[in-house]
């Protein structure tokens, strides 16, 4: 019966590009994230969700070594992106995070014009040669976010002069302009009004072709909107973990059940 | 009839109040049935035209439940259980709709069949399995409120009980019309009223098999022993 499914969408692979074995996050004293392990698939959408401190963001920002930066968070265990460990000592931090952009909760355009907001990323990583190398990587990127065709002709102007929902737009065209290959966003939409919001997922669900997406989000609806398989977290743990039709429908454990449904649980 | 509570508890109130009216349906459904029986074996023309006009609030309620339940679906986004629970609603509403049918049929062939000399003790044998059958849907409606799949379980598997019955009054009517062709009409309203309870009793396996799915989220997928062996009589 559930090779039958019309709604069920399909993802375009099983290959793992992401794999988490027994990853742990410790914030001083704190167990943030206890022993998770997963394997998030290439080209697909992958929801976060859980309450607020059940540490989505955490592993979120564990992919691509964000946690770095925050002095008194400890991470043990393995994270491998294409088989390889990111937390090796041979990784550069910054090379890693040129392959695995990010986009935040709130839209944060550098205070400078469109065509730099873009161009950023790619002139520190040297990624260009020249100008139009250059004019071609920020048309691309501004395209594949959906937002060419409202800034073509204000390339110049200030980024942050953009509406809330062509900020985000901006963001993620920044952030996919280092060509990375993971795409992590942290509540993308929580700060957008409902039209903003589905540009924003549609989106999503164009880049889920070219990246292997992951979204942190508080709405569930969202989760069930955009993502192919999604992931529960509760307490530090990664509760469940499967295909999102599934987990909507019929979820295995209790935990989940109760957190989808709006229950006291 | 959830073990949680949900957060916002309007959302609660909302799937009891389609849940109530579910069993409401079901109530009049079975006194429906019952009642459609009764006034075979008594004769009662009033009765039966008792429950003929009844099955239009049975009708009301049907709609009722599928508008509450869109309502709901659009305005609850409502997820595993919770959707579970609406789709179950709507498909048993549905189930419950069909009985109604049954019943009212089985009224109008009652008032035909009173205007002739009884067959038999026919009408008191299709009494007895209409309360089986009764019995049937309300077990099956006690697993829905009870969300027990066990109970679900043995109604799905007693069907064939009814379909054993339903067989004895085939060959039971056959013999009527065997012996005196005089009883060929009669005898044919029978049928048809024994042939819907035995469809009330499939609708009633079908409502257990939809408290299946709604407790485990799979519908059962073994096959389930049937007792109907009328398709193969011959006659002879």
């Amino acid at each position: 019966m559930n090779d039958m499914r019309i709604v069920e969408r399909d993802v375009d692979t099983q290959k793992a590009k992401i794999t988490a074995r027994g990853v742990q996050v410790h914030y001083g004293t704190t167990h943030a994230l206890k022993d998770v392990n997963v394997d998030i698939l290439d080209n697909t959408v992958t929801a976060f969700i859980g309450p607020s401190g059940c540490g989505k963001s955490t592993f979120l920002r564990c992919l691509n070594r964000m946690n770095d930066t925050v002095a008194s968070a400890r991470v043990s265990g393995e994270i491998l992106i294409d088989g390889e460990n990111i937390y090796d000592k041979r990784v550069d931090p910054v090379q890693l995070r040129a392959k695995v952009g990010m986009v935040f909760q709130k839209p944060n355009p550098f205070p400078k014009s469109i065509y730099d907001n873009v161009a950023y990323g790619p002139k520190i990583h040297g990624m260009t040669r020249n100008k139009a190398d250059l004019d071609e990587i920020v048309e691309s990127a501004l395209r594949k976010a959906a937002l060419w065709n409202e800034a073509k002709d204000r390339l110049n102007a200030p980024g942050t002069g953009l509406s809330g929902g062509q900020q985000q737009r901006l963001c993620i065209a920044r952030a996919i302009a280092t060509s990375p290959e993971v795409l992590l966003m942290d509540e993308p939409c929580s700060a957008l009004d409902p039209i903003a919001t589905a540009q924003v997922e549609e989106l999503i669900d164009e880049l889920r072709a070219s990246f292997s997406v992951v979204i942190v989000t508080h709405s569930m609806q969202q989760a069930a909107r955009v993502s192919q398989r999604t992931a529960f977290f509760h307490l530090g743990n990664l509760v469940e973990y499967g295909e999102t039709g599934t987990i909507f429908t019929n979820p295995t454990d209790p935990r989940t059940e109760s957190y989808i449904s709006g229950r006291i649980g | 009839m959830q073990s949680d509570p949900h957060i916002l508890r309007a959302f609660d109130r909302d799937l009891e109040a389609v849940q109530a009216l579910v069993l409401r349906m079901g109530t009049l459904v079975e006194e429906a049935l019952l009642s459609a029986a009764r006034g075979l074996r008594d004769r009662d023309i009033a009765l039966a035209q008792q429950v003929r006009q009844g099955d239009a609030a049975v009708d009301a309620l049907e709609e009722q439940i599928n508008q509450e339940c869109a309502r709901v679906i659009a305005l609850r986004a409502p997820t595993a259980s919770d959707l579970r629970t609406v789709l179950t609603v709507m498909k048993v509403a549905s189930n419950l709709e069909r009985c109604g049918d049954y019943a009212k049929n089985l009224a109008k062939r009652s008032t035909v069949l009173n205007q002739s000399p009884p067959i038999g003790d026919s009408a008191a044998s299709v009494y007895r399995m209409a309360t089986a059958v009764q019995q049937q849907l309300k077990d099956a409606l006690d697993a829905y409120l009870r969300r027990d799949a066990e109970l679900a379980a043995a109604v799905r598997l007693r069907d064939q009980e009814i379909d054993q019955i339903y067989s004895a009054l085939f060959r039971e009517i056959l013999t009527h019309m065997m012996e005196d062709p005089r009883h060929i009409t009669g005898c044919m309203h029978l049928h048809f009223i024994a042939k819907n309870i035995e469809r009330v009793g499939d609708h009633a396996t079908g409502i257990a098999e939809q408290v299946i799915y709604l407790v485990t989220g799979t519908l059962p997928a073994d096959q389930r022993p049937k007792g109907d062996t009328t398709a193969f009589e011959t006659g002879a």
